[in-house]
């Protein structure tokens, strides 16, 4: 197991590691002009120039490459263009607004589908078993950020049981000190509690929708893996043996799970770069619309470093997925 | 959002096995996902030829009061400039509906030949292109669409050459594996012992029997392109107004939204989620036709 392990971290190393070097050559093979873009088209020469200075583009690719390594070597991921604060501060901030989102609504769409999964899976072909295969399809891909603004429009325009989707606190509270960076656990931590009632106020949306896009793939993936499951040998010489059903159960939805959370774990690698678009319609100020800034403004650390972070994230998360696979199904640690 | 596809899981009757013994029996006409999938492509691509010939007003120019509900002058109304949103609905699969197809057929055609080629020819090459298709999807994939099309220049060219190289990897990979199974059947080791040269056994012989993978995966690639190519636009890293385009037309008039204007924003909508799930109909449909 733990060569399996060291493995699959080193290959996911390298993967960051390649990741990086491609991101740092290409956004500068690409034709665009960060100078410009800050100093404004009819700068003068001189302007532009100094301006070129202070974002060291006056070096070659290669100093700026050389120097971007060896401080991030440091832990530096430089200082943004735009803001003038440094990278690791501004992703510090956003990124746990991210995970929170997206955690907050996987655990909800884990709720959900893993029970319809297996329902469906114990009666194969029957109405519940149809309504889902639609689901599924449907859900795989859809436009979740017009899914947002129409429930935007259905519960807080039309029935008022959202707030206004402008942030994760309403203007009139007063927001927890910054801790973790997530609105739920700060607010708890600091016993602040009409902000947790405030920041879960703003979430509920967000994670409804994100949960109906997410929730597709799980409930298909658990289906087919509690089929397999139910096909199999070992469960029929369980029965066989006279085992009490409620020990059969058990041991049939560990058997089921690991596929399951494999999927689950790589959709959230996904949702970390993915959930961009959702955070955009919510104003959320997590690493997706800081990434949507970062982009448009021609912030290159920026850029590189929130690809950076987001690699890092979803390589840690695949690594606890492999450890929990282990831990779940003991044939994997055979193997 | 397009959610990564999961690998299918090795046995086990699922509904999919079953409902293609019962499909496979069944002709095309009468297969409901596959004629659903087929009517909703057929009027994508209809309209991506003909929208704007056939919308009533013109897209790009202002033709009323802004902001009017749906009437029956203006079937979905007028956005908050005035433009007809009837009108920019049927003519953006101009835009979306193109590129997508465009993307997705250049990366079905580029990545089944990178596949082919590391599938058959097994060596250090092969292993290295596997490894840059792996860095690539483990890129997050919106961003990266996003900084190549916002730093190279905003315009369909850039949006094409942006999406084909995000789905490439797909298709090398689902070619590559077909290959390597093809490559060890009986027929492959007659066709080399009949004295056909190697680049023939594989364009001839191997190329067509591994194509099934791919042409199921074109279609729901489209959607993805869809989907992705509004995506961007929504966020500014698109298609420029006023170009008729899905996401655009969401984008400009979402703050519309919160004051009580639906009209504006929920057609293109529905049109989006229409498309990208005819695109999926019709590859799941083909899917189990093929299988069984």
């Amino acid at each position: 197991m733990l060569p399996y392990i060291a493995k699959r971290a080193g290959i996911g190393l390298l993967q960051a590691i390649g990741i990086t070097v491609v991101v740092f050559f290409v956004i500068r093979a690409l034709p665009a002009d960060p100078v410009a873009r800050l100093v404004g088209f009819n700068a003068s020469p001189e302007t532009y120039a100094q301006a070129q200075k202070s974002l060291g583009l006056d070096r070659s690719v290669w100093e700026q490459f050389t120097s971007y390594i060896s401080s991030l070597l440091r832990g530096d991921l430089g200082t943004s263009w735009v803001t003038g604060s440094s990278v690791v501060s501004e992703i510090r901030t956003t990124l746990p607004v991210t995970l929170q989102l997206i955690t907050l609504s996987f655990l909800v769409a884990l709720a959900i589908s893993l029970p319809i999964g297996i329902a469906t899976a114990r009666r194969p072909g029957g109405k519940l078993d149809k309504t889902v295969f639609g689901y599924g399809l449907f859900a795989g891909a859809q436009p979740e950020f017009w899914w947002g603004l129409m429930f935007i429009f259905i519960f807080y325009f039309t029935l008022g049981w959202a707030p206004a989707p402008l942030g994760e606190y309403s203007p009139n509270i007063s927001e927890p000190a910054e801790i973790t960076g997530m609105s739920l656990i700060d607010s708890l931590i600091t016993l602040n509690f009409p902000a947790f009632g405030d920041a879960l106020w703003h979430l509920w949306l967000p994670v409804m929708t994100l949960t109906l896009i997410v929730s597709g793939p799980i409930i298909k993936m658990s289906r087919q893996s509690m089929s397999r499951v139910l096909g199999s040998d070992f469960l029929l010489y369980q029965q066989a043996s006279g085992l009490p059903s409620k020990q059969i159960a058990r041991s049939t939805i560990r058997a089921s799970l690991p596929p399951v959370v494999t999927l689950a774990g790589i959709l959230f690698g996904f949702l970390l770069g993915g959930a961009v678009l959702i955070e955009q319609v919510f104003s959320f100020s997590g690493l997706g619309s800081y990434s949507v800034r970062a982009v448009l403004n021609l912030d290159y650390p920026a850029i590189q470093g929130t690809v950076l972070i987001i690699t890092l994230a979803s390589l840690i998360v695949y690594l606890a997925l492999d450890l929990l696979i282990a831990a779940i199904d003991p044939r994997v640690k055979a193997q | 959002m397009t959610i990564p596809q999961a690998e299918p899981l090795p046995t086990g009757p699922t509904l999919d096995a079953r409902s293609a013994g019962q499909a496979a029996h069944r002709p095309w006409y009468r297969d409901a996902l596959f004629m659903t999938g087929a009517i909703i492509v057929g009027i994508s691509l209809f309209l991506a030829a003909f929208g704007e010939s056939i919308a009533p007003y013109d897209p790009q120019i202002p033709v009323g009061p802004p902001s009017t509900p749906p009437s029956l002058e203006y079937w979905f109304g007028t956005d908050s400039s005035g433009l007809d949103v009837f009108s920019r609905t049927i003519s953006a699969p101009r835009t979306d509906v193109t590129l997508a197809v465009s993307a997705a057929a250049l990366s079905a055609v580029i990545g089944t030949m990178i596949g082919l080629i590391a599938g058959f020819y097994r060596g250090p090459f092969s292993a290295f292109i596997m490894r840059i298709s792996d860095v690539l999807q483990a890129f997050p994939v919106f961003i990266l669409a996003m900084a190549l099309v916002a730093l190279s220049g905003r315009n369909l060219t850039n949006l094409i050459f942006a999406l084909t190289f995000l789905y490439t990897p797909i298709f090398i990979r689902l070619t590559r594996t077909e290959v390597l199974t093809q490559r060890e059947r009986s027929y492959v080791e007659a066709a080399r012992a009949l004295g056909n040269p190697g680049w023939r056994v594989a364009t001839r012989h191997v190329l067509p029997n591994s194509l099934t993978p791919s042409l199921v995966q074109l279609s729901v690639t489209v959607g993805f392109g869809i989907l992705l190519t509004a995506g961007l636009s929504f966020v500014g890293a698109g298609v420029r107004p006023p170009t008729p385009e899905w996401g655009l037309m969401i984008a400009n008039e979402a703050p519309k939204l919160v004051l009580g204007e639906w009209w504006p924003s929920i057609f293109p909508g529905i049109a989006v989620s229409l498309a990208v799930l005819g695109f999926a109909a019709l590859s799941n449909a083909i899917e189990r036709r093929v299988a069984s």
